[in-house]
């Protein structure tokens, strides 16, 4: 049985089909990559999975139990994180502070025992306050960590961006363009982290345009074409595919 | 041994001795004057922390004075209609507005931002039309008439709030003491974040798990209890409650004070600008030019807006003070990121 499983779901927007009928079927471990020329469907496909749009049709099954039509803080409580395509930040927070607040699904005390600042929350917090810094050392920003979030630069906002999503402790993590606007060496080091995440027993879905990345990550890939699944497999098998050289490059008409 | 940092220690001694100079005020003076405008301003300075509060999960409410309306007629029904005793009709009277901002809160801050304003401000005005028209209870336009609160005896030592408004100083300093370290607690615990977050963006915050709804509805609520007992207090230190003392007007003051005092304070900024803007505003009573306070309150906004930017109010201005003038510190300036 599949960890994560869409059935026929539709998003229309008006009479626009976003997403048109996508079936798609997520084991537990994978690193499923989503590609597709610009307006494709994918960073829809993400906001229906993660809840800040219900889908028009279908359900999307997690762990068996269905959460479309649920609202994104129930999504993210039942384990499933996302970053955003454009850096999403906190304003005026500093590095630490954002994944701090982020972190509110690591507690497990109330809100009363947080105010009374109870035994048990005080050793939660400490819990979590370590496991914060760990994610901070693990996506380089530890001699940020002072540093307000807006000051950082691009690559490392998209840094900051994993690691907000990965403060509530997500078991599917759902990144979308996490490599935006970063060279080579940038986009190997988020390769990395990834792998690493991955490793941690996270399930990873992940939009991305650069097929190296891809290559070197995702176990399967699914390609998106105005809305349709157009082609799934592993990123080989898929990049030689006729249709999706087609949809990428359009089809030559002699 | 540890190391003493006298920057912060010096500002934070001469800020407690202001507080304690207060708080023992009437070894002073027991002027009925003097001690009201502090009554006063310790009532206006809990509404204002209210303010304060759901304006750190990002709503801006201009409906406070509602809730004080609420507290107060509450009180006032129970101790000159059904004939209670003033200590549980106050107690009531942060109950019932608490009950009421949970309602209308679970319903209203479903949209938010400025439709919340909207609906909060005509809350103000379904208050005051009901304590106008339900005259069987609340005898409209003429207000009822309360007493203050009945004499306490302990081991034979009575205090009474009859003979002189030391002990009801006492008791405004004691709402207002446990108000600001309830409010000073949620603002540096867990949950404090939590509201900064939903403030900064709802989106993301939403996207981490925090339930939106939750954590507005209970800052609209905790304001809302203390904000009652505020207007209970006010009622009984007035010894009256008419449907026009807190209405539209008074909504848009605990706003200015909240901003002016500084929002970036749950306690200390309310405190600050209540007891300044209060002062200032019996002092404009003198003068007779109808408006005229409404006028100045709005020029002083304006100028706190213009060279007190990010709501830091004048909270800000005692750090600047030390910060600038005592120890002539450089500005800081942080360093550009390399991109």
């Amino acid at each position: 049985m599949s960890y994560l499983e869409l059935k026929e779901v539709s998003k229309l927007f008006g009479k626009l089909g976003a997403l048109q009928d996508i079936n798609l079927q997520v084991n537990k471990g994978d690193i499923i990559g989503i590609v597709g020329p610009n307006g494709s469907g994918k960073t829809t496909l993400i906001n229906v999975i993660s809840g800040y749009y219900r889908p028009t049709q279908g359900t999307v099954l997690f762990d068996g139990k269905k959460i479309s039509g649920k609202r994104p803080d129930q999504i993210a409580a039942r384990g499933i994180a996302r970053t955003f395509q454009s850096n999403v930040l906190f304003e005026g927070a500093s590095v630490v502070e954002s994944v701090m607040v982020s972190s509110y699904l690591q507690y497990r005390t109330r809100s009363w025992q947080a105010f009374f600042e109870t035994r048990a929350y005080k050793d939660e917090h400490e819990a979590v306050v370590g496991r914060v810094l760990e994610l901070l050392r693990m996506l380089d920003l530890f001699n940020d960590t002072f540093m307000p979030a807006e000051g950082l630069s691009h690559g490392y906002q998209r840094m900051l961006g994993i690691a907000i999503a990965m403060a509530a402790n997500p078991r599917v993590l759902l990144l979308d363009e996490p490599t935006t606007g970063m060279n080579h060496e940038e986009s190997m080091f988020v390769v990395e982290n990834i792998r690493k995440i991955s490793e941690q027993g996270v399930t990873v879905i992940l939009i991305e345009h650069n097929m190296k990345v891809l290559l070197n990550l995702a176990t399967r890939v699914v390609v998106l074409n105005f809305g349709y699944k157009i082609a799934e497999g592993k990123p080989e098998e898929v990049m030689n595919n006729q249709e999706v050289i087609d949809a990428y490059l359009g089809t030559e008409i002699v | 041994m540890r190391y003493i940092d006298y920057k912060t220690v010096l500002p934070r001694t001469v800020a407690g001795v202001l507080v304690f100079l207060i708080v023992i005020l009437p070894v002073f003076t027991t002027n009925v004057i003097t001690l009201s405008v502090f009554i006063s301003s310790g009532i206006w300075a809990i509404a204002a922390m209210g303010f304060t509060l759901i304006l750190r999960t990002g709503q801006f409410s201009l409906g406070q004075a509602a809730f004080m309306a609420i507290g107060g007629y509450t009180s006032a029904i129970f101790t000159v209609n059904i004939g209670w005793s003033f200590w549980p009709s106050f107690l009531l009277a942060g109950i019932v507005p608490g009950i009421i901002a949970l309602i209308i809160g679970s319903i209203v801050l479903r949209v938010g931002g400025t439709y919340f304003s909207i609906i909060t401000l005509a809350l103000s005005e379904v208050v005051r039309i009901i304590a106008q028209q339900w005259e069987s209870v609340t005898r409209g336009t003429r207000g009822l008439i309360t007493s203050p609160p009945n004499p306490i005896v302990i081991n034979g030592f009575e205090i009474n709030f009859y003979a002189s408004t030391v002990p009801y100083f006492y008791l405004m300093v004691l709402l207002v003491a446990i108000t600001a370290v309830v409010f000073w607690q949620i603002g540096r615990s867990r949950i404090g974040g939590t509201f900064y977050s939903i403030a900064a963006n709802p989106i993301l915050a939403e996207h981490q798990g925090i339930p939106l709804m939750k954590y507005r509805v209970i800052a609209f609520t905790v304001a809302g209890v203390f904000t009652g007992f505020a207007g209970s207090l006010y009622a009984h230190s007035l010894t009256v409650i008419t449907p026009y003392m807190l209405g539209l007007w008074q909504s848009i003051q605990i706003m200015i004070m909240s901003i002016v005092g500084g929002i970036g304070s749950l306690a200390g900024g309310p405190i600050i600008g209540s007891i300044v803007l209060y002062t200032f505003g019996i002092y404009l009573s003198r003068v007779e030019i109808y408006g005229i306070q409404q006028l100045l309150f709005g020029g002083v906004v304006v100028l706190v807006l213009l060279f007190l930017p990010k709501g830091t109010g004048l909270i800000d201005l005692w750090d600047r003070f030390w910060r600038k003038v005592i120890w002539r510190e450089e500005e800081y300036e942080p360093d550009t990121p390399d991109d």
